[in-house]
């Protein structure tokens, strides 16, 4: 009877934790696979532990997640150390009151604590920036920077705030059973209070303050949500890392790195323990074993030779703390910087590294999901960029904002290589202010066979038939965008009633289920597993994706489709003015747009290049481009007379695209 | 001396000042204006009408995932006060280290087992299940749609918290005083009364913190939603999220949600804790 | 005795808004066994840690060997102390308790500002010495939570006397042993005591305690002083209703004073041995109960009846009602509940105090528990008052 019973709760808890362990077995076992897939197994291999290594953007969120979550342990733990104390001598009813404000962050849901750190940091630096003016405008001994951005100070800040409660939480019970007397003994004794506190309380305290660092720092590595809302856009731990990476498809380098990470643990962990069950194993038979090894240690540090040893050592473990931080600073350094924010998979990384060996300017890359969140992270205070790459319609809506920098085109030579077709359209119909990147269409993509026939309207987007196989766009302008053009207005209508109509077209069809999901880059990972059968996507990265599902078909609809520009400009107030005109410079190049047109996928706007690339492609690859793709790649004229480009809508129209959008949403 | 000690405590009030209570009071600002105007108004709050059924999914969704956790954990929990101290050592550990994995791999490490192509399916279609449905209700199906359900974003829900559910009952039940046990079979409880009649309820503060742990990051996240529910299940986090780093760009009404989540939330923590007879926030971890 | 060591003059110490001394003038001697005794709340630890230098007074001055040392800290004191449960260092074993304090003094030294250290040998001397004399060789590496209540109780004095202070102070540090074990340890500490010579300053509740050790007692109450004398002084001529009740048993009557050496009660004259009161001035008389004689009824100079009966081992102690006020008897003939009996007091057995404020609180043993007392005391006290 009672051994049933133990044999069912045992039952239960492994069951827990296969629960628990499956999908982190599944990780790293999925980190030694020959492929990159995350459910296909192709053979053993260790190559993504090799290439992590080269991963620039994984390890530098691995350091900069380390930095971040040891600095704001050590400070969090030494403040709430502190503070314990500090309220423990407190009277009780204001202590109370303060240690009620201090449980706070811990009983807020982090997005209310990130959003509200956000507002705070981003209203601060507006009030800075004021005072800043106004400061180095009366004097000019000592000039303040105007301009703060949210980045490695602000997160750094946010990690802080949120730990000290933690540490707090587990020094106080501590403090609590530690007799009143002992610190009033050691005096007594003839210490003062900080020989006191070293020799007595400490001691006493110490298990607390030990599991108060551990607690802080398991959560400062683990924290996403307040990361996210507080480290801007230059700044990026590996939690942030990762999130950007799963709305496409997280390679198997985070898998490298995360099970580099987990088994560290896992080993510290295990040693630990061990060691724990040793000395109470010891402690059991003391007197059959002689003198433990801690004991000899206590004594050999007792003696005026382990004095030293002792001092030896702190000295030894501060300096390898403050080695460590520099060495993870290293990154912060100032050489000349770039902060370039793009799309994802939409340069080839070897001309960032090709560009920095030229110049020596460090490329700090980013990418945003879409244009709309481009410009709330603009709006927000969390940029800190200086070249941006939307496309057209938000390019108008900018520089109505006066967000934009106008470029001096001295310093960008490469600009007259662009196709006069690119140039001044209507976005920006002086020229101004950008260089075109990149253009190509939106189109349906879809998986021939997963469904019955050729797609050739938007209508397929909605119809019942495909119910469940269908993936959205997820974001208002093309989704609403597509509609419109099904239902034969344009896309740049700002007749309310057809807006609406294109509206009902998507609620109706998500009503019925058709819409398996909305996906930006997530679409690559979906469609190319064959998980859904239609999504409507971008021209360039079809070519991608048919690179790993070859049955995948690209096609512009009947009604007609969006073709679109992106193109690079610079914000207002850069800090890097001169580095992100080389960038800009750089990448209009023949050479680079060759790369990057046969990277990315889509044409480049410039004239040369979009005459050599059939070659170029040739030389590469050792055949001719078939034309089909190179007509998906660089849309012809024909075709394109069938498409129409966006315009910056007016503000109305705006709100009402955003209202509608999240209206489908819920 | 003692009063002296008690300047330590100053500068940790000005800090919880500073980065607890003004940004809570900025949100406030934001929440009560708009951005036209700087003139207060409360067009944030009688708007959010429209949001009602995300706020209605959230909260269901959140307390599902909550319930399903409070009966795998409890039961978890109070088998695991049962063992011997090496295996609860273990245990215990065990249920911390996926802490050290992040949890965005984690839960995305999801997506490939509940995809149509995903493990899950495959290992359906390797057991013949899909035939076997075919051939009972002859219906030709290839695979369970799983992922961007409301179900998968609860699953992940449970799998994340699940750890904030199982800690604080544990320490509990490992707390209760054994004469009170023995009390109560001297009293002539049986097994299951001892539990009902008194481990339950002296356990009631662990099951109190569990579910504020587990419901609180459960009714707020994105993250998990967005992975797990393909964009379909909007939650407020997500509703959150847009409006200050999304598609819709318009923090006073994403200040004002938040304000409104927050005192839904802390309403629900008082009321759950005022049945709990004020039994204090107990345990963490 | 011999000369003053400490003084203490015009303290006073308050806590938000409560005060908890109030001017407290006090001195003591070298090499006195000093008690400070009291009801908890009383003020007594207060007066102790504001010695020992853990309280700084809100005024009043601390006076060590004539030098004011309101402003010295505590490691600063020629003071040690035992704390109430010992505050032991949980984290040091019984040796390196008891060498704290040596490793954490400074001998002056010329090459050294900050003074040297003392050195490995002498610190292991003194501390073994310690040990020793408090019967704890050989436990010097156990952990000091695996000792007994005793074994920590002689860490706690180890630890605080190798330090050489000229005052030792104790807030109650037999409070935590059992009964034997206190009986053992009053003894041990008296002991200790005149072994060191030097002041011993001893906080308790506990009169029976204060009474063996003590040289000198100091009863306190409300933050105030209410007497200080010898053990005898204290207990025979006891100045205010409070210390003859807490100070042993007493019966408290209210009386009046006639002329000298005669006192009024329940309408009949008493001769006593006390004098200098004004004429017919109403006082408190306090009579102990081993001081009253059972006779028969017709010799008593009181008649009551007898209402309960307990024995005692050595004694008996007998309630018995007189008009409604019930005294305590002890002594060591039978007499039946229910029975009249006389009673006889001779004139060295009358106590006659001034009124105070503790006047009609205590002394009506119409209940045994002392908690009743305390709960009705007051109320039933003064409706008895009345009566006379």
């Amino acid at each position: 009877m009672k051994k049933n019973r133990r044999i069912g709760s045992r039952f239960l808890i492994g069951l827990v934790f296969l629960f628990l362990y499956a999908p982190i077995a599944l990780l790293i076992i999925f980190s030694f696979n020959e492929g990159d897939s995350g459910a296909v197994w192709k053979g053993f291999s260790l190559h993504w532990y090799a290439s992590m290594l080269r991963n620039r953007l994984i390890i530098e969120s691995v350091y900069m997640t380390l930095l971040v979550s040891l600095l704001a342990t050590v400070i969090a733990t030494f403040a709430g150390t502190f503070a314990a104390i500090g309220l423990y001598s407190l009277p009780r009813r204001r202590r109370d009151a303060i240690l009620t404000v201090n449980n706070i962050p811990m009983m807020n849901a982090d997005i209310v604590t990130g959003v509200s750190l956000c507002l705070f940091f981003v209203a601060f630096f507006q009030f800075w920036g004021r005072f800043a003016r106004w400061f180095n405008g009366a004097q000019t001994a000592f000039a303040l920077p105007e301009r703060l951005t949210l980045g490695f100070g602000t997160l750094l800040l946010a990690h802080i705030a949120f730990n000290i409660p933690y540490v707090i939480l587990n020094v106080a019970p501590k403090l609590r059973q530690m007799d009143g007397n002992l610190m009033d003994a050691a005096q007594d004794l003839g210490c003062t209070w900080m020989q006191g506190f070293w020799k007595v309380m400490l001691p006493e305290i110490k298990p607390g303050i030990i599991s108060g660092a551990l607690i802080a720092f398991t959560m400062s590595i683990d924290d996403f949500v307040i990361s996210y809302f507080t480290a801007g856009s230059s700044t990026s731990t590996l939690a942030m890392t990762i999130y950007g990476m799963t709305k496409r498809r997280v390679t198997p380098e985070i898998n490298a790195v995360s099970t580099l990470l987990f088994l560290t643990v896992l080993v510290l962990l295990v040693i630990v323990n061990i060691g724990e069950i040793r000395q109470e194993r010891r402690k059991r038979n003391a007197s059959l074993q002689g003198v433990p090894l801690g004991e000899k240690l206590r004594r050999f540090f007792a003696t005026r030779a382990g004095l030293y040893a002792k001092r030896g050592l702190t000295a030894a473990g501060v300096a390898a703390f403050v080695a460590a931080v520099l060495f993870l600073t290293r990154e912060t350094q100032s050489i000349p910087v770039v902060n370039v924010c793009s799309w994802g998979e939409y340069i080839d990384t070897d001309l960032i590294d090709q560009f920095e060996a030229e110049t020596g300017i460090r490329v700090n890359y980013q990418t945003a999901e879409s244009n709309e969140t481009m410009y709330s992270l603009l709006k927000s205070g969390g940029a800190d960029y200086d070249v941006i790459v939307p496309s057209d319609y938000m390019i108008a809506q900018l520089i109505e904002e006066g967000m934009l920098s106008e470029l001096n085109y001295d310093n960008i030579p490469n600009f007259q290589l662009i196709d006069p077709r690119f140039r001044n359209l209507s976005y920006d119909p002086e020229n101004k202010y950008t260089v075109p990147y990149a253009w190509g269409t939106l189109g349906i993509i879809y998986n021939p066979t997963m469904i019955d026939g050729e797609i050739t309207s938007w209508g397929a987007l909605y119809d019942e038939r495909n119910a469940g196989k269908v993936l959205l766009i997820n974001n208002s302008r093309d989704a609403i965008g597509e509609a419109l053009m099904y239902l034969g207005y344009s896309v740049n209508t700002t007749d309310e009633s057809e807006i609406r109509a294109a509206y009902q077209v998507l609620d109706d069809a998500s009503r019925r289920g058709v819409f398996q999901g909305k996906v930006m880059d997530e679409v690559f990972q979906t469609m190319e597993g064959g998980n859904a059968a239609i999504a409507s996507y971008y021209a360039g990265d079809y070519l991608s994706m048919l690179e790993n599902n070859e049955d995948l078909r690209y096609v512009i609809p009947d009604e007609g489709a969006n073709w679109f520009v992106d193109a690079m400009c610079i914000l207002k107030d850069a800090p890097h003015m001169e580095e992100a005109e080389a960038w800009i410079n750089f990448i209009a190049s023949t050479e680079a747009s060759l790369a990057n047109m046969d990277y990315i996928g889509y044409a480049s706007p410039n004239a040369e290049a979009l005459e050599q690339y059939p070659a170029y492609y040739e030389e590469l690859y050792g055949e001719p481009m078939e034309p089909e793709i190179y007509d998906i790649l660089v849309t012809p004229p024909e075709v394109l007379a069938r498409c129409e480009m966006y315009e910056n809508s007016p503000p109305d129209t705006r709100a009402l695209y955003n209202r509608l959008w999240i209206q489908l949403g819920i | 001396m003692k009063r002296k000690l008690s300047l330590f405590a100053l500068p940790y009030a000005v800090w919880l000042a500073l980065l607890v209570v003004i940004p809570l009071v900025i949100m406030a600002v934001y929440a009560f204006t708009d951005s036209d105007s700087s003139a207060a108004t409360l067009e944030n709050f009688t708007d959010m009408g429209v949001y009602a059924s995300v706020f209605v999914r959230s909260f269901r969704l959140a307390a599902i995932a909550t319930l399903i956790c409070l009966l795998i954990g409890y039961p978890a929990a109070y088998f695991m006060a049962g063992e011997g101290p090496g295996f609860q050592r273990v245990a215990l550990a065990l249920i911390m280290l996926p802490m050290w994995m992040n949890f965005l791999l984690r839960t995305y490490s999801w997506m490939s087992i509940l995809e149509n192509n995903g493990l899950l399916n495959q290992l359906f279609q390797k057991i013949g299940l899909f035939s076997l449905i075919a051939s009972v209700s002859g219906q030709e199906i290839e695979s369970f749609q799983m992922l961007r359900t409301p179900g998968a974003v609860a699953l992940g829900m449970v799998y994340n918290y699940l750890p904030f559910m199982i800690l604080p009952i544990y320490s509990v039940i490992l707390k209760l005083d054994k004469n009170l046990l023995e009390a109560a079979r001297d009293l002539g409880a049986n097994s299951a009364q001892v539990f009902l009649r008194v481990i339950l309820p002296l356990s009631l503060p662990g099951v109190l913190s569990g579910v504020t742990m587990v419901f609180v990051p459960s009714v707020s996240t994105f993250a998990i939603s967005r992975l797990l529910g393909g964009g379909t299940q909007m939650m407020l986090g997500d509703l959150i999220e847009q409006q200050f780093l999304g598609g819709a760009y318009n923090p006073h009404l994403g200040a004002a949600i938040s304000m409104v989540m927050m005192v839904i939330v802390v309403l629900c923590m008082a009321l759950m804790n005022h049945f709990g007879e004020g039994e204090e926030q107990a345990v963490m971890l | 005795m011999s000369k003053e060591l400490i003084r203490l003059q015009n303290l006073c110490m308050a806590y938000d808004g409560e005060t908890i001394l109030n001017n407290i003038n006090l001195y003591i001697n070298d090499k006195e066994f000093l008690t400070l005794l009291g009801p908890s709340g009383c003020g007594k630890t207060t007066t102790l840690r504001i010695i020992g230098g853990f309280t700084t007074p809100v005024s009043g001055d601390v006076f060590f060997d004539g030098a004011r040392i309101n402003d010295v800290p505590p490691h600063k004191r020629q003071i040690n102390t035992v704390f109430q449960k010992y505050a032991l260092f949980p984290h040091l074993d019984v040796y390196e308790n008891v060498a704290f304090g040596l490793r954490m003094q400074r001998v002056p030294d010329p090459n050294n500002k900050r003074g040297a250290k003392l050195s490995n040998e002498e610190i292991d001397r003194r501390v073994m010495e310690m040990l020793e004399s408090v019967s704890l060789k050989g436990f010097e590496r156990r952990r000091v939570d695996a000792l007994s209540g005793g074994q920590q109780q002689r860490v706690a004095i180890a630890r605080a006397l190798v330090n050489r202070p000229k005052v030792l102070l104790l807030d109650e540090p037999l409070g935590a042993l059992d009964l034997k074990l206190r009986k053992d340890m009053q003894i041990e500490l008296k002991r200790i005591q005149q072994q060191v010579g030097i002041t011993f300053i001893y906080v308790t509740h506990d009169q029976e305690e204060a009474l063996t050790m003590s040289d000198t007692i100091v009863i306190m109450d409300k933050g105030s002083i209410q007497q200080i004398g010898t053990p005898e002084d204290i207990y025979n001529e006891p100045k205010n209703a409070f210390v003859a009740d807490f100070i042993g048993e007493s019966n408290i009557i209210d009386g009046v004073m006639v002329k000298d050496k005669v006192v009024k009660m329940y309408g009949r004259l008493f001769p006593c041995l006390d004098g200098g009161f004004a004429e017919n001035e109403p006082v408190d008389v306090v009579i102990r109960p081993e001081d009253i004689d059972i006779v028969p009824v017709e010799q008593g100079q009181l008649t009551g009846t007898v209402t309960n009966v307990t024995f005692k081992g050595m004694q008996y102690d007998i309630i018995v009602d007189f008009r409604g006020f019930k005294w305590l008897i002890q002594t060591t003939d039978h007499s039946p509940v229910g029975s009249k009996i006389g009673i006889k007091i001779d004139p060295d057995g009358i106590h006659v105090m001034k009124k105070s404020e503790y006047s009609g609180m205590f002394g009506d043993y119409s209940s045994f528990s002392d908690e009743y007392d305390e709960l009705n005391g007051a109320d039933g006290a003064e409706g008895q008052g009345d009566e006379t």
